[in-house]
Protein backbone atom coordinates (compact mmCIF):
# COMPACT_ATOMS: atom_id res chain seq x y z
CA UNK A 1 0.00 0.00 0.00
CA UNK A 2 1.09 3.57 -0.99
CA UNK A 3 -0.21 6.93 0.81
CA UNK A 4 -0.14 10.44 -0.95
CA UNK A 5 -0.83 13.38 0.76
CA UNK A 6 -2.84 15.97 -1.29
CA UNK A 7 -3.81 18.33 1.82
CA UNK A 8 -2.09 18.53 5.31
CA UNK A 9 -3.14 21.76 6.84
CA UNK A 10 -5.89 21.80 8.81
CA UNK A 11 -8.41 24.94 9.21
CA UNK A 12 -7.89 27.21 6.66
CA UNK A 13 -5.52 26.46 2.92
CA UNK A 14 -2.39 28.90 2.88
CA UNK A 15 -0.71 30.51 0.17
CA UNK A 16 2.64 31.58 -0.52
CA UNK A 17 5.87 30.80 -0.09
CA UNK A 18 6.14 30.03 3.81
CA UNK A 19 4.24 26.96 2.87
CA UNK A 20 5.85 25.55 -0.27
CA UNK A 21 7.54 22.33 1.36
CA UNK A 22 4.61 20.75 3.50
CA UNK A 23 2.33 22.46 1.50
CA UNK A 24 -0.86 24.86 1.77
CA UNK A 25 -3.81 22.67 0.67
CA UNK A 26 -6.26 21.27 3.06
CA UNK A 27 -7.00 17.95 4.54
CA UNK A 28 -6.69 15.32 1.79
CA UNK A 29 -5.22 11.91 1.76
CA UNK A 30 -5.16 9.26 -0.54
CA UNK A 31 -4.71 5.36 0.23
CA UNK A 32 -3.28 3.16 -2.77
CA UNK A 33 -3.02 -0.33 -2.42
CA UNK A 34 -1.16 -2.75 -4.79
CA UNK A 35 -4.22 -4.00 -7.05
CA UNK A 36 -5.03 -0.64 -8.02
CA UNK A 37 -7.92 0.14 -5.43
CA UNK A 38 -7.73 3.30 -4.44
CA UNK A 39 -9.62 5.16 -1.27
CA UNK A 40 -9.37 8.74 -0.14
CA UNK A 41 -9.77 10.15 3.58
CA UNK A 42 -11.31 14.02 3.28
CA UNK A 43 -12.21 16.47 0.58
CA UNK A 44 -10.30 19.58 1.76
CA UNK A 45 -8.36 21.55 -0.73
CA UNK A 46 -5.80 19.36 -1.41
CA UNK A 47 -8.94 16.90 -3.49
CA UNK A 48 -8.53 19.73 -6.19
CA UNK A 49 -5.16 18.82 -7.21
CA UNK A 50 -5.99 14.90 -6.61
CA UNK A 51 -9.32 15.65 -8.93
CA UNK A 52 -6.67 16.82 -11.70
CA UNK A 53 -4.56 13.41 -11.56
CA UNK A 54 -7.37 11.35 -11.63
CA UNK A 55 -9.00 13.29 -14.94
CA UNK A 56 -5.90 11.84 -16.38
CA UNK A 57 -6.64 8.69 -16.30
CA UNK A 58 -10.06 6.71 -16.04
CA UNK A 59 -11.78 9.34 -14.18
CA UNK A 60 -11.66 11.59 -17.17
CA UNK A 61 -13.66 9.27 -19.54
CA UNK A 62 -16.12 8.22 -16.49
CA UNK A 63 -15.17 5.14 -16.32
CA UNK A 64 -13.51 5.57 -11.87
CA UNK A 65 -14.89 4.26 -9.12
CA UNK A 66 -13.81 5.89 -5.89
CA UNK A 67 -14.68 5.45 -2.49
CA UNK A 68 -14.44 9.14 -0.17
CA UNK A 69 -14.32 8.64 3.69
CA UNK A 70 -15.20 11.77 5.49
CA UNK A 71 -13.89 12.70 9.25
CA UNK A 72 -16.37 14.94 9.46
CA UNK A 73 -17.87 17.93 7.50
CA UNK A 74 -16.21 21.39 8.84
CA UNK A 75 -15.11 23.06 5.86
CA UNK A 76 -11.41 22.13 5.60
CA UNK A 77 -12.39 18.74 5.18
CA UNK A 78 -15.07 19.38 2.43
CA UNK A 79 -14.32 22.71 0.80
CA UNK A 80 -12.57 20.56 -2.43
CA UNK A 81 -16.04 18.77 -2.95
CA UNK A 82 -17.80 21.29 -5.57
CA UNK A 83 -14.65 21.65 -7.46
CA UNK A 84 -13.62 17.62 -7.19
CA UNK A 85 -13.86 17.16 -10.98
CA UNK A 86 -14.33 13.86 -11.85
CA UNK A 87 -17.82 14.28 -10.17
CA UNK A 88 -18.57 16.41 -13.68
CA UNK A 89 -18.09 13.15 -15.59
CA UNK A 90 -20.96 11.09 -16.53
CA UNK A 91 -20.37 7.48 -15.36
CA UNK A 92 -17.96 7.62 -12.52
CA UNK A 93 -18.92 6.24 -9.44
CA UNK A 94 -17.74 8.05 -5.89
CA UNK A 95 -19.27 6.86 -2.49
CA UNK A 96 -19.10 9.18 0.45
CA UNK A 97 -18.97 7.57 3.26
CA UNK A 98 -19.12 9.52 6.75
CA UNK A 99 -21.04 9.93 10.56
CA UNK A 100 -24.15 12.29 10.88
CA UNK A 101 -23.10 15.11 12.11
CA UNK A 102 -24.42 15.41 15.75
CA UNK A 103 -26.29 18.42 14.68
CA UNK A 104 -29.10 15.98 13.54
CA UNK A 105 -29.09 16.63 10.11
CA UNK A 106 -27.91 13.86 7.83
CA UNK A 107 -24.39 13.69 6.30
CA UNK A 108 -26.41 13.94 3.32
CA UNK A 109 -28.52 16.98 3.86
CA UNK A 110 -25.28 18.55 5.25
CA UNK A 111 -23.61 18.27 1.79
CA UNK A 112 -26.87 19.17 0.49
CA UNK A 113 -26.47 22.49 2.43
CA UNK A 114 -22.69 22.71 1.17
CA UNK A 115 -24.01 22.99 -2.41
CA UNK A 116 -27.47 25.20 -1.77
CA UNK A 117 -27.90 27.23 -4.45
CA UNK A 118 -26.55 30.23 -2.34
CA UNK A 119 -23.55 29.07 -1.70
CA UNK A 120 -22.85 27.33 -5.11
CA UNK A 121 -24.00 27.16 -8.54
CA UNK A 122 -23.86 23.49 -8.34
CA UNK A 123 -27.42 24.19 -6.76
CA UNK A 124 -27.48 20.42 -5.24
CA UNK A 125 -25.82 17.17 -5.57
CA UNK A 126 -28.03 15.66 -7.65
CA UNK A 127 -26.99 18.12 -10.59
CA UNK A 128 -22.92 16.49 -10.16
CA UNK A 129 -23.35 14.52 -13.24
CA UNK A 130 -21.10 11.18 -11.86
CA UNK A 131 -23.02 8.84 -10.14
CA UNK A 132 -22.43 10.44 -6.52
CA UNK A 133 -23.93 7.77 -3.37
CA UNK A 134 -23.59 9.09 0.19
CA UNK A 135 -24.25 7.00 2.93
CA UNK A 136 -23.75 7.56 6.41
CA UNK A 137 -22.75 5.05 8.92
CA UNK A 138 -22.15 4.75 12.90
CA UNK A 139 -18.91 4.83 14.25
CA UNK A 140 -17.52 2.14 15.49
CA UNK A 141 -17.35 -0.79 13.20
CA UNK A 142 -15.73 -1.72 10.23
CA UNK A 143 -17.07 -0.57 6.50
CA UNK A 144 -17.12 -2.38 2.86
CA UNK A 145 -14.50 -0.38 1.06
CA UNK A 146 -13.40 -2.89 -1.87
CA UNK A 147 -9.43 -3.98 -1.72
CA UNK A 148 -9.42 -2.39 1.89
CA UNK A 149 -10.04 -3.11 5.61
CA UNK A 150 -11.49 -0.14 7.42
CA UNK A 151 -12.47 0.33 10.78
CA UNK A 152 -13.61 3.35 12.54
CA UNK A 153 -14.43 4.88 15.78
CA UNK A 154 -15.70 8.56 16.99
CA UNK A 155 -12.88 10.15 18.67
CA UNK A 156 -13.44 13.78 20.44
CA UNK A 157 -12.99 17.02 18.22
CA UNK A 158 -14.13 19.79 20.91
CA UNK A 159 -17.80 19.82 21.31
CA UNK A 160 -18.11 17.01 18.53
CA UNK A 161 -16.92 14.02 17.80
CA UNK A 162 -14.87 13.06 14.12
CA UNK A 163 -14.75 9.77 12.59
CA UNK A 164 -10.63 7.70 12.69
CA UNK A 165 -9.61 4.95 10.66
CA UNK A 166 -8.21 2.27 10.49
CA UNK A 167 -6.94 1.08 7.48
CA UNK A 168 -5.27 -1.86 6.20
CA UNK A 169 -4.44 -3.90 2.61
CA UNK A 170 -1.25 -5.30 1.58
CA UNK A 171 -0.62 -6.45 5.28
CA UNK A 172 0.05 -2.78 5.82
CA UNK A 173 -2.00 -0.70 8.18
CA UNK A 174 -2.37 3.33 8.65
CA UNK A 175 -4.29 4.93 11.55
CA UNK A 176 -5.92 8.37 10.43
CA UNK A 177 -6.54 10.30 13.65
CA UNK A 178 -7.39 13.95 13.04
CA UNK A 179 -9.25 16.19 14.14
CA UNK A 180 -8.78 14.96 17.73
CA UNK A 181 -8.46 16.42 21.22
CA UNK A 182 -8.38 13.57 23.95
CA UNK A 183 -9.73 14.84 27.41
CA UNK A 184 -6.02 14.33 29.28
CA UNK A 185 -2.89 14.62 27.01
CA UNK A 186 -1.21 11.79 28.77
CA UNK A 187 -4.37 8.95 28.92
CA UNK A 188 -5.44 8.77 25.30
CA UNK A 189 -8.38 7.12 24.80
CA UNK A 190 -9.04 3.15 24.01
CA UNK A 191 -10.56 3.43 20.78
CA UNK A 192 -7.54 5.89 19.31
CA UNK A 193 -5.02 3.44 21.20
CA UNK A 194 -6.95 0.64 19.39
CA UNK A 195 -7.12 2.10 16.06
CA UNK A 196 -3.39 2.47 16.41
CA UNK A 197 -2.02 -0.92 17.55
CA UNK A 198 0.78 -1.70 15.75
CA UNK A 199 0.02 0.09 12.56
CA UNK A 200 2.71 0.94 10.16
CA UNK A 201 2.22 4.49 9.81
CA UNK A 202 -0.28 6.58 12.36
CA UNK A 203 -1.33 10.03 10.53
CA UNK A 204 -2.22 12.24 13.76
CA UNK A 205 -3.66 15.96 14.49
CA UNK A 206 -0.72 17.84 15.38
CA UNK A 207 -2.45 21.32 15.19
CA UNK A 208 -0.66 22.78 18.34
CA UNK A 209 3.09 23.38 18.98
CA UNK A 210 3.28 23.27 22.61
CA UNK A 211 3.25 26.57 23.92
CA UNK A 212 -0.45 27.18 21.63
CA UNK A 213 -1.82 24.38 23.17
CA UNK A 214 -1.81 25.52 26.93
CA UNK A 215 -3.62 28.51 25.39
CA UNK A 216 -6.39 26.23 23.25
CA UNK A 217 -6.96 23.34 25.14
CA UNK A 218 -10.60 22.94 24.43
CA UNK A 219 -10.79 23.59 20.78
CA UNK A 220 -10.73 20.21 19.39
CA UNK A 221 -6.96 20.24 18.60
CA UNK A 222 -3.94 18.24 19.59
CA UNK A 223 -0.31 18.97 20.31
CA UNK A 224 2.33 17.15 18.56
CA UNK A 225 2.89 15.29 21.99
CA UNK A 226 -0.30 13.70 21.49
CA UNK A 227 0.35 11.64 18.46
CA UNK A 228 3.85 10.63 20.50
CA UNK A 229 2.26 9.59 23.46
CA UNK A 230 -0.31 7.49 20.73
CA UNK A 231 2.64 6.05 18.88
CA UNK A 232 4.21 4.55 21.58
CA UNK A 233 1.46 3.29 23.37
CA UNK A 234 -0.33 1.57 20.78
CA UNK A 235 3.58 0.72 19.17
CA UNK A 236 2.79 2.22 16.05
CA UNK A 237 5.70 1.98 13.56
CA UNK A 238 6.14 5.75 12.26
CA UNK A 239 4.16 8.66 13.17
CA UNK A 240 3.04 11.63 10.38
CA UNK A 241 2.63 15.11 12.39
CA UNK A 242 -1.09 16.45 10.34
CA UNK A 243 -3.21 19.02 10.54
CA UNK A 244 -0.56 21.66 10.42
CA UNK A 245 -1.55 25.19 12.06
CA UNK A 246 -2.54 27.93 9.02
CA UNK A 247 -0.04 29.64 10.93
CA UNK A 248 2.78 26.89 10.90
CA UNK A 249 5.60 28.48 8.51
CA UNK A 250 7.64 25.46 6.59
CA UNK A 251 10.49 26.84 9.29
CA UNK A 252 8.23 26.09 12.10
CA UNK A 253 7.44 22.87 10.83
CA UNK A 254 10.85 21.76 10.67
CA UNK A 255 11.35 23.01 14.45
CA UNK A 256 8.49 20.99 15.66
CA UNK A 257 9.46 17.55 13.90
CA UNK A 258 13.29 18.24 15.18
CA UNK A 259 11.81 18.43 19.12
CA UNK A 260 9.38 15.68 18.78
CA UNK A 261 11.88 13.51 17.41
CA UNK A 262 14.12 14.05 20.24
CA UNK A 263 11.23 13.15 22.58
CA UNK A 264 10.65 9.43 21.07
CA UNK A 265 12.41 6.19 19.50
CA UNK A 266 9.49 6.44 17.07
CA UNK A 267 10.23 7.87 13.49
CA UNK A 268 8.46 11.02 13.21
CA UNK A 269 7.94 13.20 10.27
CA UNK A 270 5.54 15.46 9.44
CA UNK A 271 3.37 14.99 6.29
CA UNK A 272 3.99 17.01 3.35
CA UNK A 273 2.41 17.34 -0.09
CA UNK A 274 4.64 15.55 -2.93
CA UNK A 275 4.85 11.78 -3.95
CA UNK A 276 3.48 8.35 -2.81
CA UNK A 277 5.19 6.67 0.42
CA UNK A 278 5.37 3.19 0.91
CA UNK A 279 3.43 2.64 4.17
CA UNK B 1 -8.98 56.48 -1.53
CA UNK B 2 -6.55 53.46 -1.01
CA UNK B 3 -7.43 50.17 -1.94
CA UNK B 4 -5.31 47.27 -1.36
CA UNK B 5 -6.10 43.13 -2.64
CA UNK B 6 -6.23 40.49 0.32
CA UNK B 7 -7.55 38.22 -2.04
CA UNK B 8 -7.67 38.08 -6.20
CA UNK B 9 -8.33 34.48 -6.90
CA UNK B 10 -11.99 33.23 -7.94
CA UNK B 11 -13.20 29.41 -6.86
CA UNK B 12 -11.21 27.82 -4.22
CA UNK B 13 -7.86 28.67 -2.23
CA UNK B 14 -5.04 27.75 -4.41
CA UNK B 15 -1.76 26.95 -2.62
CA UNK B 16 1.38 26.00 -3.87
CA UNK B 17 4.47 26.98 -6.05
CA UNK B 18 2.33 28.60 -8.81
CA UNK B 19 0.64 31.00 -7.58
CA UNK B 20 3.06 32.43 -4.88
CA UNK B 21 3.67 35.95 -7.10
CA UNK B 22 0.03 36.43 -7.56
CA UNK B 23 -1.78 34.91 -4.31
CA UNK B 24 -3.59 31.74 -3.96
CA UNK B 25 -6.59 33.31 -1.72
CA UNK B 26 -10.19 34.30 -3.07
CA UNK B 27 -11.99 37.82 -3.00
CA UNK B 28 -11.28 40.16 -0.64
CA UNK B 29 -10.39 43.84 -1.23
CA UNK B 30 -9.95 46.87 1.53
CA UNK B 31 -10.94 50.30 0.46
CA UNK B 32 -10.12 53.05 2.77
CA UNK B 33 -10.36 56.86 2.70
CA UNK B 34 -7.89 59.22 3.43
CA UNK B 35 -9.16 59.90 6.82
CA UNK B 36 -8.68 56.00 7.86
CA UNK B 37 -12.36 54.72 7.31
CA UNK B 38 -12.79 51.48 5.80
CA UNK B 39 -15.16 49.28 3.64
CA UNK B 40 -14.37 45.45 3.15
CA UNK B 41 -15.30 44.05 -0.26
CA UNK B 42 -16.18 40.43 -0.04
CA UNK B 43 -15.31 37.46 2.64
CA UNK B 44 -13.09 35.47 0.76
CA UNK B 45 -10.16 33.66 1.98
CA UNK B 46 -8.23 36.91 2.20
CA UNK B 47 -10.02 38.53 4.64
CA UNK B 48 -8.16 35.98 7.15
CA UNK B 49 -4.71 38.31 6.83
CA UNK B 50 -6.41 40.76 6.16
CA UNK B 51 -8.56 40.67 9.96
CA UNK B 52 -5.27 39.76 11.00
CA UNK B 53 -4.01 42.80 10.35
CA UNK B 54 -7.09 44.93 11.35
CA UNK B 55 -6.87 42.65 14.97
CA UNK B 56 -3.11 44.16 15.29
CA UNK B 57 -4.53 48.04 14.90
CA UNK B 58 -7.50 47.21 17.20
CA UNK B 59 -4.91 46.37 19.91
CA UNK B 60 -7.52 44.54 21.56
CA UNK B 61 -10.20 47.17 21.36
CA UNK B 62 -13.44 46.86 19.71
CA UNK B 63 -14.52 48.51 16.24
CA UNK B 64 -16.93 48.10 13.69
CA UNK B 65 -16.74 47.14 10.45
CA UNK B 66 -18.17 46.92 7.23
CA UNK B 67 -18.58 44.48 4.90
CA UNK B 68 -20.38 44.39 1.48
CA UNK B 69 -20.90 41.13 -0.49
CA UNK B 70 -20.82 40.83 -4.36
CA UNK B 71 -23.28 37.82 -3.42
CA UNK B 72 -22.50 34.64 -1.04
CA UNK B 73 -20.67 31.69 -3.32
CA UNK B 74 -18.13 30.20 -0.59
CA UNK B 75 -15.53 31.63 -2.73
CA UNK B 76 -16.81 35.34 -1.35
CA UNK B 77 -17.35 34.24 2.25
CA UNK B 78 -15.42 31.72 3.53
CA UNK B 79 -12.78 34.05 4.86
CA UNK B 80 -15.60 35.43 7.32
CA UNK B 81 -15.75 32.81 10.23
CA UNK B 82 -11.73 33.33 10.60
CA UNK B 83 -11.82 37.05 10.68
CA UNK B 84 -10.00 37.65 13.47
CA UNK B 85 -11.51 41.42 14.52
CA UNK B 86 -14.82 39.15 15.37
CA UNK B 87 -13.42 37.20 18.23
CA UNK B 88 -13.14 40.41 20.10
CA UNK B 89 -16.06 41.54 22.31
CA UNK B 90 -18.00 44.35 21.78
CA UNK B 91 -17.07 44.82 17.78
CA UNK B 92 -19.55 45.05 15.46
CA UNK B 93 -19.84 43.65 12.21
CA UNK B 94 -22.37 45.20 9.50
CA UNK B 95 -22.74 42.63 6.29
CA UNK B 96 -24.54 44.09 3.29
CA UNK B 97 -25.72 41.76 0.07
CA UNK B 98 -28.06 41.24 -1.85
CA UNK B 99 -31.23 39.35 -1.09
CA UNK B 100 -34.96 39.04 -0.88
CA UNK B 101 -34.93 39.35 2.99
CA UNK B 102 -32.30 40.65 6.04
CA UNK B 103 -33.34 37.82 7.56
CA UNK B 104 -32.99 35.34 5.10
CA UNK B 105 -29.03 36.85 4.83
CA UNK B 106 -28.53 35.85 8.23
CA UNK B 107 -29.84 32.53 7.57
CA UNK B 108 -27.29 32.26 5.08
CA UNK B 109 -24.43 33.95 7.19
CA UNK B 110 -25.32 31.98 10.16
CA UNK B 111 -24.77 28.84 8.00
CA UNK B 112 -21.08 29.26 7.21
CA UNK B 113 -20.46 28.48 11.42
CA UNK B 114 -23.11 26.21 11.89
CA UNK B 115 -22.21 23.15 13.46
CA UNK B 116 -21.17 20.94 10.13
CA UNK B 117 -19.30 23.32 8.71
CA UNK B 118 -17.58 25.42 11.55
CA UNK B 119 -16.59 24.89 15.23
CA UNK B 120 -18.50 28.28 16.81
CA UNK B 121 -22.23 28.81 15.81
CA UNK B 122 -22.44 32.95 14.21
CA UNK B 123 -24.50 33.74 17.83
CA UNK B 124 -21.44 32.29 19.99
CA UNK B 125 -19.09 34.58 18.11
CA UNK B 126 -17.90 37.53 20.46
CA UNK B 127 -18.97 40.36 17.69
CA UNK B 128 -22.37 41.71 17.29
CA UNK B 129 -23.36 40.95 13.30
CA UNK B 130 -26.51 43.04 11.92
CA UNK B 131 -27.54 42.30 8.11
CA UNK B 132 -28.64 45.00 5.86
CA UNK B 133 -30.22 44.27 2.31
CA UNK B 134 -29.15 45.91 -0.94
CA UNK B 135 -31.05 46.93 -4.00
CA UNK B 136 -29.59 47.16 -7.60
CA UNK B 137 -31.02 50.99 -8.25
CA UNK B 138 -30.55 51.81 -4.18
CA UNK B 139 -27.54 54.07 -3.30
CA UNK B 140 -26.69 54.33 0.89
CA UNK B 141 -24.09 55.76 2.59
CA UNK B 142 -21.73 54.02 4.97
CA UNK B 143 -20.01 56.94 6.90
CA UNK B 144 -17.97 58.58 4.46
CA UNK B 145 -18.72 56.09 1.36
CA UNK B 146 -21.88 56.66 -0.53
CA UNK B 147 -22.22 53.10 -2.63
CA UNK B 148 -24.35 52.50 -5.52
CA UNK B 149 -25.28 48.78 -5.71
CA UNK B 150 -25.36 47.42 -9.46
CA UNK B 151 -26.96 44.94 -10.55
CA UNK B 152 -24.55 41.98 -12.59
CA UNK B 153 -25.41 38.55 -13.94
CA UNK B 154 -24.34 35.43 -12.39
CA UNK B 155 -25.90 32.71 -11.09
CA UNK B 156 -28.72 33.44 -8.54
CA UNK B 157 -27.87 37.03 -8.57
CA UNK B 158 -24.55 39.41 -7.69
CA UNK B 159 -24.22 42.69 -6.72
CA UNK B 160 -21.38 45.16 -7.87
CA UNK B 161 -20.20 48.33 -5.79
CA UNK B 162 -19.87 51.88 -6.80
CA UNK B 163 -17.86 53.13 -4.35
CA UNK B 164 -17.42 57.43 -4.03
CA UNK B 165 -15.38 58.93 -1.33
CA UNK B 166 -12.85 61.72 -1.39
CA UNK B 167 -13.76 63.15 -4.32
CA UNK B 168 -12.76 59.95 -6.32
CA UNK B 169 -14.71 56.67 -6.84
CA UNK B 170 -13.63 52.66 -7.37
CA UNK B 171 -16.08 50.11 -8.89
CA UNK B 172 -16.09 46.73 -7.86
CA UNK B 173 -17.68 44.48 -11.13
CA UNK B 174 -17.35 41.01 -9.56
CA UNK B 175 -18.50 38.25 -10.37
CA UNK B 176 -20.70 38.47 -13.46
CA UNK B 177 -20.57 36.64 -16.99
CA UNK B 178 -20.73 39.09 -20.29
CA UNK B 179 -24.43 40.29 -21.19
CA UNK B 180 -24.95 38.16 -24.12
CA UNK B 181 -25.01 34.75 -24.65
CA UNK B 182 -26.53 33.27 -21.00
CA UNK B 183 -29.29 35.22 -18.71
CA UNK B 184 -28.76 34.12 -15.35
CA UNK B 185 -31.57 33.01 -13.21
CA UNK B 186 -32.55 31.08 -10.25
CA UNK B 187 -31.66 28.10 -11.31
CA UNK B 188 -28.80 25.50 -12.04
CA UNK B 189 -27.68 25.88 -15.61
CA UNK B 190 -26.10 22.55 -17.35
CA UNK B 191 -24.85 24.84 -20.41
CA UNK B 192 -26.38 27.88 -22.19
CA UNK B 193 -30.26 28.14 -22.45
CA UNK B 194 -31.69 29.92 -25.49
CA UNK B 195 -32.64 33.11 -24.89
CA UNK B 196 -36.65 34.71 -24.96
CA UNK B 197 -37.17 38.14 -26.21
CA UNK B 198 -37.59 39.44 -22.58
CA UNK B 199 -34.51 37.49 -21.49
CA UNK B 200 -32.62 39.90 -23.96
CA UNK B 201 -34.38 42.53 -22.97
CA UNK B 202 -33.10 42.01 -19.31
CA UNK B 203 -29.61 41.56 -20.34
CA UNK B 204 -29.25 44.74 -22.58
CA UNK B 205 -31.22 46.66 -19.52
CA UNK B 206 -28.41 44.91 -16.83
CA UNK B 207 -25.56 46.18 -19.60
CA UNK B 208 -26.84 49.44 -19.57
CA UNK B 209 -27.15 50.02 -15.82
CA UNK B 210 -23.30 48.86 -15.15
CA UNK B 211 -21.99 51.28 -17.87
CA UNK B 212 -24.30 54.13 -16.60
CA UNK B 213 -23.00 53.57 -13.08
CA UNK B 214 -19.09 53.25 -14.28
CA UNK B 215 -19.15 56.86 -15.83
CA UNK B 216 -16.53 58.88 -14.56
CA UNK B 217 -15.17 55.96 -11.72
CA UNK B 218 -11.58 56.65 -12.04
CA UNK B 219 -10.95 52.69 -11.12
CA UNK B 220 -12.91 49.84 -11.90
CA UNK B 221 -12.09 46.05 -10.42
CA UNK B 222 -13.87 43.67 -12.43
CA UNK B 223 -14.52 39.26 -12.46
CA UNK B 224 -12.22 38.43 -15.65
CA UNK B 225 -11.62 34.82 -14.40
CA UNK B 226 -11.48 32.92 -18.10
CA UNK B 227 -9.27 33.68 -21.02
CA UNK B 228 -11.27 33.82 -24.18
CA UNK B 229 -10.94 29.91 -24.90
CA UNK B 230 -12.15 29.17 -21.75
CA UNK B 231 -15.08 31.32 -21.46
CA UNK B 232 -16.21 29.78 -24.99
CA UNK B 233 -16.00 26.22 -23.03
CA UNK B 234 -18.18 27.52 -19.99
CA UNK B 235 -20.00 30.52 -21.13
CA UNK B 236 -22.70 29.84 -18.40
CA UNK B 237 -20.08 29.36 -15.35
CA UNK B 238 -20.96 33.70 -14.83
CA UNK B 239 -17.31 35.00 -15.20
CA UNK B 240 -16.18 37.04 -17.88
CA UNK B 241 -12.77 37.81 -20.04
CA UNK B 242 -10.32 40.69 -19.38
CA UNK B 243 -11.75 41.59 -23.37
CA UNK B 244 -15.50 42.16 -22.13
CA UNK B 245 -14.52 44.04 -19.59
CA UNK B 246 -12.22 46.66 -21.57
CA UNK B 247 -15.16 46.77 -24.09
CA UNK B 248 -17.79 47.69 -20.67
CA UNK B 249 -15.02 49.91 -19.65
CA UNK B 250 -14.17 51.47 -23.00
CA UNK B 251 -18.39 52.66 -23.71
CA UNK B 252 -18.33 53.78 -19.71
CA UNK B 253 -14.96 55.91 -20.65
CA UNK B 254 -13.13 54.08 -18.05
CA UNK B 255 -9.20 54.65 -17.82
CA UNK B 256 -8.09 52.19 -15.40
CA UNK B 257 -9.11 48.32 -15.42
CA UNK B 258 -7.75 46.12 -12.01
CA UNK B 259 -8.11 42.38 -13.54
CA UNK B 260 -9.50 39.84 -10.78
CA UNK B 261 -11.06 36.88 -9.13
CA UNK B 262 -8.38 35.12 -11.78
CA UNK B 263 -8.92 31.17 -12.43
CA UNK B 264 -7.59 28.96 -9.93
CA UNK B 265 -5.74 27.54 -12.60
CA UNK B 266 -3.92 29.76 -13.81
CA UNK B 267 -0.15 30.07 -12.48
CA UNK B 268 2.02 32.90 -12.30
CA UNK B 269 3.25 32.20 -15.78
CA UNK B 270 0.21 32.40 -17.45
CA UNK B 271 -0.56 36.11 -15.45
CA UNK B 272 2.02 37.13 -16.38
CA UNK B 273 1.22 36.77 -20.11
CA UNK B 274 -2.36 38.06 -19.47
CA UNK B 275 -0.96 41.19 -17.64
CA UNK B 276 1.42 42.01 -20.59
CA UNK B 277 -1.85 40.70 -23.08
CA UNK B 278 -3.83 43.42 -21.54
CA UNK B 279 -1.32 45.91 -20.89
CA UNK B 280 -0.95 46.20 -24.47
CA UNK B 281 -4.24 45.61 -25.69
CA UNK B 282 -5.74 48.68 -22.71
CA UNK B 283 -3.19 50.99 -23.72
CA UNK B 284 -3.94 50.83 -27.72
CA UNK B 285 -7.56 52.14 -26.37
CA UNK B 286 -6.08 54.78 -23.63
CA UNK B 287 -6.74 52.22 -20.51
CA UNK B 288 -4.35 51.23 -18.09
CA UNK B 289 -4.90 47.79 -17.29
CA UNK B 290 -3.43 46.39 -13.95
CA UNK B 291 -3.77 42.70 -12.90
CA UNK B 292 -4.49 42.19 -9.37
CA UNK B 293 -1.95 40.22 -7.02
CA UNK B 294 -2.26 39.57 -3.17
CA UNK B 295 -1.25 42.75 -1.33
CA UNK B 296 -1.65 45.06 -3.95
CA UNK B 297 -2.63 48.65 -2.86
CA UNK B 298 -3.59 51.32 -5.50
CA UNK B 299 -4.46 55.11 -4.38
CA UNK B 300 -7.52 55.76 -6.39
CA UNK B 301 -8.16 59.64 -7.61
CA UNK B 302 -6.05 62.46 -6.07
CA UNK B 303 -6.59 61.45 -2.17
Amino acid sequence: MKIRFWGVRGSFAMSGRDFLRYGGNTCSVELLANDGHRLLVDLGTGATEFAKHLMGAEFGKGQGKLPILLTHTHLDHIQGLPFFTPFFIKGNEIRIMGADPISGLSLEATLQNQLAPHYSPLNGLENLAAGVTISSFVPGGTLNVPGFTVQTAAVPHGSMWTTAFRISADGKTVTFLSDVEYPSLDEPLPQALALAQDADLLIHDAMHSDLDYEMRRGWGHSPARAGVIVAERAHAKRLALFHHSPDATDDMIDEVVVRTSGETNVPVFAAAEGAYLDV
Amino acid sequence: MQITFWGVRGSYPVPGAATVRYGGQTSCVEVRTAAGECVIVDAGTGMRQLGNKLAREANGQPSQYHVLLSHVHWDHIQGLPFFSPAYIPGTRISVYALLTAADELNQVIGGITRHEFFPMPLEAVPAAFDFHQVEPGVDFVVGGFHITPIALNHPFGSVGYRIDADGSSVAYVADTAPFDKVLHKQHFLAGPEPLSADDQVALTAMRDALVARLRGVDTVIYDTHFLPDEYERFPHYGHSTPDQALVICQEAGVRRLVLYHHAPGHSDEQMDQVAATYLAKGAAIGIEVLTSFEGMSLPIGAG
